[in-house]
């Protein structure tokens, strides 16, 4: 299946070109930032991950629990909403890599809740 | 006694070449990194158009590399490698897309982020006149547009081939489909982006000199 035309050519060396000149211009904070993370990546060659990381996924799943039960029952003064998790939601919010994204969520709560209260200036 | 003698010696021979063999492999990985680092992350970045989360999505692919491919044949670390990566940035998306359902559900939906400009995110290239310069940077940014543009599977077939030069094989492991489906899709998103360029004008799909 070779229907590439001259055309089609030029255009991936045009853009092979523009991509190389963009990845040669990276600044030094980017190259070292690299360079750090490859240190870190060697320094875990053929390391099995920490026996704590055992816990994290029963941990992440403790905590997205309680987020969804947030989520479902409606604190005081609120109107009930439609959920707006799926099951596609909740294997996210179960992921272990959401602590992040759920500590944000305490933070838009406790905002909200400030705000409620004029507490925000 | 000659006999403890001999295994002793063959027991540190032993251990000698297993050390050496691990700072070979050590070196290899490095060298690997090195080479691979700054096109995954630009390659990252048009994904998920920020630099730092693209910086984090490659820290992530380099340590699950190490640590779960480290010990592979360096021959299969690149498709593997941006296996791993454009999984990262699939599940980038899926979370982002979920934080904002909850963030709305919560009424503090994030604004969009159409404020992102690739001008300003674009690196300068080295040792070209300003007027090319400029004259790239903005050829990068339409083409970045296009590829944002193109279906997912396309964009990542597009890119894998393209830009990291994969070949078809490499790319099907990469993108975790079939030959015939990396073909399919890169034919695609090339006919799509010559469309979606050559409406631009002609800077980028004429050959640099």
């Amino acid at each position: 299946m070779n229907d590439m035309t001259d055309k089609d050519e030029k255009l991936g060396k045009r853009a092979r070109s523009l991509f190389d000149a963009s990845v040669d211009g990276l600044d030094a904070a980017t190259l070292s930032s690299l360079n750090r993370s490859r240190r870190r990546a060697i320094a875990e060659l053929g390391r099995p991950g920490a026996a704590w990381m055992r816990w994290v996924p029963a941990a992440g799943m403790a905590t997205a629990m309680l987020v969804a039960v947030m989520l479902i029952v409606p604190g005081p003064g609120q109107q009930e909403q439609a959920l707006p998790t799926s099951v596609t939601d909740m294997e996210i919010l179960l992921g272990d890599e959401e602590f992040e994204m759920l500590e944000e969520l305490e933070f838009y709560t406790w905002m909200d809740l400030a705000e409620d209260n004029d507490d925000v200036t | 006694m000659r006999v403890d003698s001999t295994l002793f010696t063959i027991s540190w021979v032993g251990e000698q070449a297993t050390g050496a063999r691990a700072l070979q492999q050590e070196r290899e990985l490095n060298r690997f990194l090195a080479d691979v680092e700054r096109r995954a992350l630009r390659i990252a970045e048009i994904a998920v158009r920020d630099r730092d989360e693209a910086l984090d999505l490659v820290q992530d692919a380099m340590i699950r590399l190490a640590r779960n491919y480290g010990r592979r044949d360096s021959d299969e670390w690149a498709p593997l490698f941006y296996r791993i990566l454009q999984n990262g940035i699939r599940d980038w998306h899926r979370r982002q897309a979920v934080r904002r359902r909850v963030l709305v559900w919560f009424g503090r939906g994030q604004g969009d982020d159409d404020d992102y400009d690739a001008v300003a995110a674009a690196p300068d290239p080295n040792g070209r006149a300003p007027d090319e310069v400029l004259q790239n940077r903005e050829a990068m940014r339409d083409l970045e547009a296009a590829l944002r543009g193109l279906p997912a599977r396309q964009r990542e077939a597009f890119m894998l081939r393209t830009f990291e030069c994969l070949d078809v094989a490499g790319t099907a492991t990469a993108m975790g489909c079939s030959e015939g489906s990396v073909k399919t899709h890169y034919s695609r998103a090339v006919h799509a982006l010559r469309g979606q360029l050559e409406a631009h004008g002609p800077d980028l799909v004429r050959p640099m000199e």
